[in-house]
């Protein structure tokens, strides 16, 4: 018998080369040859028996667990019989068995290492070299098959050996099928069915976006295209605006309104804190003097912006009291018939204070000491210390919507795509929220950038020192809150990155004592920081997300601490009216919450639920208002797990809360929790029914109607199901070209018929017309 | 054709900011005015929107396959006799999944046929889904055409047994239950079958204040590459525990059934082979302690039972010697005669020791000799007992 497994061992590689040759094939031919690789099987399993010894270690902590054979399936194994006939044999070969099984488990291991193709290389050797003992129970295993005789059986010895092949041959057939199959999906006339077979297409689509942040076309303006390069090459040193901006700057230079139009304040907090109508003068010579000194640049590009700052002193225009009505007509109803500006600003120092409380570290609290104490000389600061930011890119404006109907509809099509781009809109906030409520998040970006290398801050400029102001950094946040909401994660890292922990000491009001005269606390808006904090999770590195929330969630139990010892939100000994202090702790109560929020969220991600779930439970304790929707969104996470009955346990909770308070709102809840339970168990018909009723409710609900098709779908009714879809998207193209709705459109019309495209192609017409440029084309699947 | 795994919920990313921030309330707002969003909880994380399967992910082996066929007139012209069959092939056999095998009599254009099959999968390894399409065309011409989809059918789940063997003829299973899929898995139930020899008690449970709960706690679900430690206890039945002496070599002890489910209750269920246990040999003569104190008094006599079991095939007649040890005192005359003992049948021995040491003092020096054979089989270690001295036993 030992000649005849040497034979079969130097078949084997004969029958492997086959096999691969095979296994080719079939990628070529997907969809014709019928091959089941059946023999591939038998031979290859015998590999799986060679073993290096290496694994000896391995091996020993393995012998004493017995590893089992699972059988088919409940109603497929009634070979109880069958087996017991051959008790013996394999009490006689437990020992040899357990080797093994053994053994191949530690095969299988290594193979998730995926070191299996050097693996193989070794095996034919390593047969002839393996004890009798193996080769033995090897030919037992056939032995026993042999005695039962019935195929069914068979199976189930190879059972763990098979998993190998399986693993081995898939990769391939990922990384070949999407590739080979395309091409003949156009070639061919047959209808191709491309959902089948693996679509890695949206894998690997998003790498157009993701590597660097650059979309491969870059869409400028002619007129200033040619411009863009030069001026950040030319001198480094001597900052100025570029010529880019100080093109479509150059009225306002001339007309002495200078950048005040785009560099207002916004925040209405900036100088209102000052409230000193002289202090305004001496800002711009206090600015530069104290940029002198820290680091010898000589002509800050910042100052002509400071300089145009004339009214920033004095009240709030009426732009800035639309930007922000709320806790401005709040503050005004406290203070009432109040027109005492004393008494205002007073108030804005106390919202201010409120705000942009933060705790640094030990460290950055040092040098913020010895600035305060040093106010007329240079304090000399390490540069790592400092905040040198820059944009890493200057223009990723693009258009990928544009891009597809150029492509697809031809360029007259094309044409007609109209949208707002940087260019278009004013050079100012108001510009700017143009186009972020338009959904032109990429035109945001670009405006961003143009803002902010009028603050010396531009492309290139990271590294160099910079001086910040609220202003600059809400614009970095703007920035980098929209490049994470245009997934261009990396970049929005990349940016993020010389902001280091958002904790150095010039990110600090009171590292500008002339500037900012007795004002406290970070520049950075605490949205930045959860920002900054949930960015890491986006790429894959949840961990960092984590401890930078818990670093957040300590500060914020710590202001909320200090606040209720009778402290300032920083600890110092400062009185704060009663009211005030009820409002901080409101507001740092709901911070807590938010940064509770994106650690339940984050935990969610990492898939680690029990956490997610305790977390989630915590954020009802800050946002009570919202608890019927988070035990609503605990039961989805339990029902994601497949564990339907916790999940039904959820829901039940959400209908007794929501009993109490009766609403549209509720009512919709309820249902929809009933239709996912539904879901859960496997029905869809009653889950379409329970959406259905939602829309009875609410006809427009965008959630229930898709739902609702969805289900259409899993009940075989594909037609009524795009009916329905299509319906919805021309009922209300404004609420319903979402992403995901899309998504399900189109998959539902390459099921539908491999005409596909025409009807895709009219979606994107739909969503040319819509959608800004932030849309993200590949829920279309044109690519 | 569309393989219909379970749709999954739309996940968003919350961006957020504050009133006074440079956008004011307008990344809210752009979250509120997204459809996918959570309304009153758009930091929400987790959406209700349901997309459909992106791609035709994995199949585990007890999962239920299920796959949308549509056929669709794409061409302009009415088809007549349209037959519609899907066949799924495995390696070892083909298996028919089509709800209904009569013709349709005609599709119009830009019509479909649709159906949606259902299929446990049972077996590893390659499937082909066959879909065979025949029909006529208005000339009368017949065409047929089929189209092949391969999959793979995984492993989802590595299962390790252990068995120990308790003094009394109770058998202790621990099973390794490991994920070896990729996604999260909730267990829904893991069950010992036991065969029709033994009683089977779940150790998985912990009663507490008449609740039972999971040894487990609240982690209900296995990630992927956890792996789950089950125990059981079997305990034989009456009738076989009468002659657990005979129960020899290899025992079926039963087998475990496991099911779980996966994203929004997606099903699977698997059963093991049957379970085998290699019953400890006990030799010709089993001795086994029916009753011993755990703490006895220094130098006084206390009481053990002792059962004594033939095992073998043949009629023993049993003499017992006792031997002292360093501490152990047997009280009682050595040497006396059991008695014959007919095979699997077995005798209650009371006898009274005492020891001469304080602490864990084992049991030992019992010698049976079978005077048919002239075997002597010897049974040192039986139990330890604890010895303390009396005065501190009184206290």
């Amino acid at each position: 018998s030992s000649a005849k497994d040497a034979k079969s061992t130097s078949d084997e590689d004969d029958s492997r080369a086959v096999a691969q040759q095979k296994t080719q094939e079939e990628i070529l031919f997907h969809e014709e040859t019928i091959d089941l690789g059946g023999d591939e099987f038998e031979s290859e399993g015998n590999e799986t028996v060679s073993e290096d010894s290496n694994n000896f270690v391995d091996k020993l902590n393995e012998q004493m667990m017995e590893s089992v054979i699972i059988s088919d399936s409940p109603n497929n194994s009634e070979d109880d019989t069958g087996e017991l006939g051959c008790l013996q044999e394999i009490v006689d070969q437990m020992e040899a068995k357990d080797n093994l099984k053994s053994q191949t488990e530690v095969d299988k291991e290594e193979f998730l290492s995926n070191e299996s193709e050097t693996e193989h290389e070794e095996t034919p050797k390593d047969i002839s070299e393996i004890g009798t003992d193996d080769q033995a129970s090897l030919k037992e295993e056939s032995i026993q098959e042999a005695v039962k005789e019935e195929p069914k059986l068979g199976n189930n010895v190879p059972v763990e050996t098979k998993p190998n092949n399986i693993d081995e041959s898939t990769p391939e057939d990922q990384i070949l099928s999407p590739s080979t199959t395309k091409p003949s999906s156009e070639a061919e006339p047959i209808p191709v069915c491309t959902i089948f077979s693996q679509a890695n297409n949206a894998g690997s689509q998003p790498q157009l976006f993701l590597p660097d942040g650059f979309e491969p076309q870059m869409v400028k303006s002619p007129s200033f295209s040619s411009i863009i390069e030069t001026p950040v090459k030319s001198n480094p040193q001597v900052v100025q605006p570029s010529p880019s901006l100080s093109k479509f700057f150059g009225d306002t230079v001339n007309t002495n309104t200078l950048a005040s139009d785009f560099f207002d304040s916004f925040t209405t907090s900036n100088f209102i804190s000052v409230s000193n109508p002289n202090a305004s003068s001496s800002v711009p010579e206090q600015m530069s003097s104290l940029s002198n000194g820290g680091d010898g640049s000589s002509s800050n590009p910042t100052f002509p912006v400071q300089n145009g700052r004339p009214e920033a002193g004095g009240p709030p225009s009426s732009l800035e009291i639309t930007q922000s009505p709320k806790p401005f007509s709040q503050i005004q109803a406290v203070f009432a018939g109040n027109d005492d500006p004393f008494a205002t600003a007073l108030n804005m120092s106390e919202l201010d204070r409120r705000n942009d409380a933060w705790i640094p570290s030990e460290e950055t609290r040092n040098v913020l000491i010895s600035v305060a104490t040093q106010q007329y000389s240079a304090v000399f600061i390490d540069k790592e210390n400092l905040t040198m930011p820059g944009l890493k890119f200057d223009n990723i404006q693009g258009d990928a919507v544009k891009d597809l109907m150029l492509r697809f509809l031809g360029e007259q099509a094309a044409v007609k795509r109209q949208v707002l781009n940087a260019n278009s809109v004013e050079q100012s906030f108001v510009g700017l929220k143009q186009l972020i409520s338009s959904k032109n998040w990429r035109a945001a970006v670009d405006l961003c950038g143009r803002l902010l290398t009028a603050h010396g801050q531009g492309y290139k400029k990271s590294g160099l020192p910079a001086s910040h102001t609220t202003d600059s950094l809400q614009l970095w946040f703007v920035r980098l809150a929209l490049l994470v909401k245009l997934n261009l994660f990396q970049s929005a890292e990349m940016e993020f990155e010389p902001f280091g922990n958002l904790d150095q000491p010039d990110l600090y009001y009171e590292y500008y004592p002339n500037v900012y005269p007795g004002r406290k606390g970070s520049m950075v808006p605490f949205s930045m920081r959860i920002l900054h904090a949930e960015l890491p999770q986006y790429l894959g590195n949840p961990q960092e997300s984590l401890d930078r929330l818990h670093s957040m969630k300590i500060i914020c139990a710590k202001i909320l601490e200090n606040l209720e010892q009778g402290l300032a939100e920083d600890g110092s000994m400062t009185n704060i009216t009663q009211e005030n202090r009820q409002a901080s702790v409101q507001l740092w109560r709901s911070r807590l919450g938010r940064v509770m929020y994106s650690m339940a969220n984050c935990l969610l991600m990492m898939k680690d639920y029990v956490l997610a779930v305790d977390a989630y439970h915590s954020v009802i304790k800050y946002y009570p208002q919202q608890e019927p929707q988070l035990l609503s969104g605990i039961g989805r996470i339990f029902l994601q797990i497949g564990d339907i009955k916790t999940a039904e346990k959820y829901f039940q909770d959400v209908e007794k809360v929501t009993h109490k308070l009766d609403g549209l709102q509720s009512q919709i809840m309820v249902l929809m929790n009933r239709a996912f339970l539904h879901l859960g168990q496997n029905n869809f018909a009653e889950a379409h029914r329970f959406f259905t009723e939602i829309l009875r409710i609410d006809s427009s609900n965008a959630v229930a109607n898709n739902n609702a098709a969805v289900c259409l779908l899993y009940l075989g009714k594909l037609k009524d199901s795009l009916r329905q879809l299509e319906g919805m998207v021309q009922q209300d193209p404004q609420h319903y070209l979402h992403e995901s709705v899309l998504f399900n459109l189109t998959t539902m019309y390459e099921l539908e018929s491999s005409r596909s495209m025409q009807k895709k192609q009219a979606l994107l017409e739909a969503v040319a017309v819509k959608e800004g440029d932030s849309f993200n084309t590949q829920c279309l699947k044109l690519g | 054709v569309m393989r219909l795994t379970k749709p999954t919920l739309f996940t968003n990313i919350p961006v957020t900011c504050e009133e006074r921030d440079l956008p004011g309330n307008l990344f809210n707002q752009l979250m509120k005015d997204d459809p996918s969003t959570v309304k009153g909880a758009e930091t929400l994380m987790l959406g209700e929107m349901l997309t459909l399967p992106q791609n035709f992910g994995n199949i585990f082996l007890g999962e239920t396959f299920s796959s949308y066929i549509s056929v669709h007139n794409d061409s302009n012209q009415v088809v007549k006799d349209i037959l519609v069959k899907a066949d799924l092939q495995t390696s070892s056999q083909r298996l028919n999944l089509s709800a209904s095998s009569a013709a349709v009599a005609e599709l119009k254009p830009d019509c479909c046929i649709d159906d949606v099959i259902h299929h446990e999968v049972k077996e590893i390894g390659t499937h082909i889904l066959v879909c065979a399409v025949s029909y006529t065309t208005q000339t009368g011409e017949k065409m047929y055409f089929r189209k092949f989809f391969k999959f793979q059918v995984l492993k989802p789940l590595d299962v390790k047994t252990k068995f120990y063997n308790a003094e009394t003829d109770e058998v202790f299973l621990e099973a390794q239950i490991q994920n070896i899929t990729t996604s999260p898995m909730f267990m829904e139930k893991v069950s010992l079958e036991p065969s029709m020899m033994y009683n089977v008690a779940e150790l998985n449970t912990v009663d507490t204040a008449g609740e039972s709960e999971s040894t487990f706690g609240a982690r209900t679900y296995l990630q992927p590459m956890d792996t789950r430690q089950y125990l059981y206890c079997l305990k034989p039945k009456q009738e076989f525990a009468e002659k657990a002496g005979v129960i020899k070599g290899v025992t079926v002890i039963g087998k475990l059934d496991i099911v779980w489910k996966t994203n929004l209750g997606e099903r699977g269920r698997l059963q093991t082979s049957q379970l085998q246990r290699m019953a400890p040999g006990y030799g010709d003569v089993r001795l086994s302690l029916e009753t011993i104190p755990d703490t006895v008094n220094l130098e006084e006599p206390f009481d053990i039972t002792c059962k004594i079991t033939n095992c073998s095939e043949r009629t023993m007649d049993l003499v017992l010697e006792m031997c002292n040890t360093n501490s152990i005192h047997w009280c009682g005359v050595s040497g006396r005669q059991l008695g014959k003992l007919h095979p699997s049948s077995s005798l209650h021995l009371a006898l009274t020791l005492l020891s001469s040491v304080q602490g864990l003092q084992s049991v030992s020096g019992l010698r049976l000799t079978d005077t048919f054979l002239k075997r002597t089989y010897e049974y040192d270690d039986i139990a330890q007992v604890c010895v303390v001295s009396s005065e501190i036993k009184q206290n």
